[in-house]
């Protein structure tokens, strides 16, 4: 008991970032090259973990290393200086293998 | 001013019925992206370039261009360091279309009369492109003391399916090309079938005259 009151005061007082996806719908996305520069961007930042760009469902995906975050505002400047438009932002627990399997199965 | 836009008619009267965009080669691949790029013109042109692009609104580089006319013995040799600019691009939702202006100096070669002049270049691109279908027109023009040439290109193209980053991209595409100052006669038509994937771009085809006309192109 004593244990499970010690991790809970232990996770208030000294929450940690974990790995999580970030998924960005765009606009513009329309061929590979675009697809390109902008996983080139995104893997400029020491922050990524994994990029994934679906054109099929205007998606791009970020995931971040353990610890560390990348911030909205941030993601919106990374694609709006890479030459598209961020039209939403949503941040899941989702793996990038379990997205890569969703968008593969058309789900 | 008459010639001008006679010239540009046809092209833009093809755009506009054709009412869809353009997947087609641009200056500016993306930011911190580098462009490398050959094409060979049914004999009539040949050109190499070479652009970096800091950002995705412009690129810097030059290239190298061999005009030799379909008409006459002329032939012109033009490096040159050229500008690229993107001044304005709209992203849909499963389209994007893009406004690419460009101007550039160098150093021509007058084949028939062995002469090396200063000349200059201008030009510009209209494009649009879903995954499915594109078109583009674009207009370059050099001009040197001895010459001065435009050449209008106008493609058209459909692909038999939508690819993905993962998946080859295959283009059925049309192109429409002219040539001022006795380099071709008429309008020059090419068939030609693409494929790209991640950074890599391939283009070959045919003129009606059964030349080849090809492209290579390379972003990283």
């Amino acid at each position: 008991m004593k244990t499970s009151h010690l991790l809970i005061a232990l996770t208030l007082f000294f929450p940690t970032v974990q790995a999580g996806t970030i998924e960005m719908t765009v606009n513009g996305l329309v061929c590979g090259f675009c697809a390109q520069g902008i996983e080139k961007t995104l893997r400029k930042n020491p922050a990524t973990a994994d990029v994934l760009v679906s054109l099929e469902n205007r998606l791009v995906a970020v995931m971040t290393k353990d610890g560390a975050d990348i911030t909205d505002a941030d993601l919106r400047k990374a694609l709006t200086d890479a030459g598209y438009d961020v039209k939403a932002i949503e941040r899941t627990g989702r793996s990038m293998n379990e997205l890569r399997a969703r968008l593969k199965a058309g789900t | 001013m008459k010639i001008f836009f006679g010239r540009l008619a046809v092209p833009l009267a093809l755009s506009m019925s054709a009412a869809c965009g353009s997947a087609v080669a641009k200056p500016i691949a993306f930011a911190d992206g580098t462009t490398v790029m050959a094409e060979y013109g049914a004999g009539t042109m040949t050109e190499f370039q070479a652009f970096y692009a800091p950002t995705f609104r412009y690129s810097l580089g030059g290239g190298h261009l061999s005009l030799n006319s379909a008409e006459n013995d002329d032939t012109r040799d033009i490096t040159y360091l050229r500008l690229n600019y993107l001044p304005k691009r709209w992203n849909f939702e499963s389209a994007q279309a893009n406004v690419f202006v460009w101007g550039g100096l160098g150093r021509a070669h007058i084949g028939e009369t062995g002469a090396d002049e200063f000349t200059w270049n201008a030009g510009g691109q209209l494009d649009y492109e879903t995954r499915r279908v594109y078109a583009s027109l674009r207009m370059d023009y050099y001009d040197a003391s001895a010459f001065s040439h435009r050449i209008d290109t106008l493609q058209l193209g459909i692909a038999p399916y939508e690819h993905d980053y993962e998946t080859l991209a295959v283009w059925f595409v049309v192109q429409a090309r002219e040539y001022t100052g006795d380099l071709f006669d008429g309008t020059e038509w090419a068939g030609l079938i693409r494929l790209f994937k991640h950074n890599a771009w391939l283009e070959a085809g045919a003129t009606r005259e059964g030349k080849l006309q090809a492209m290579l192109m390379f972003n990283f």
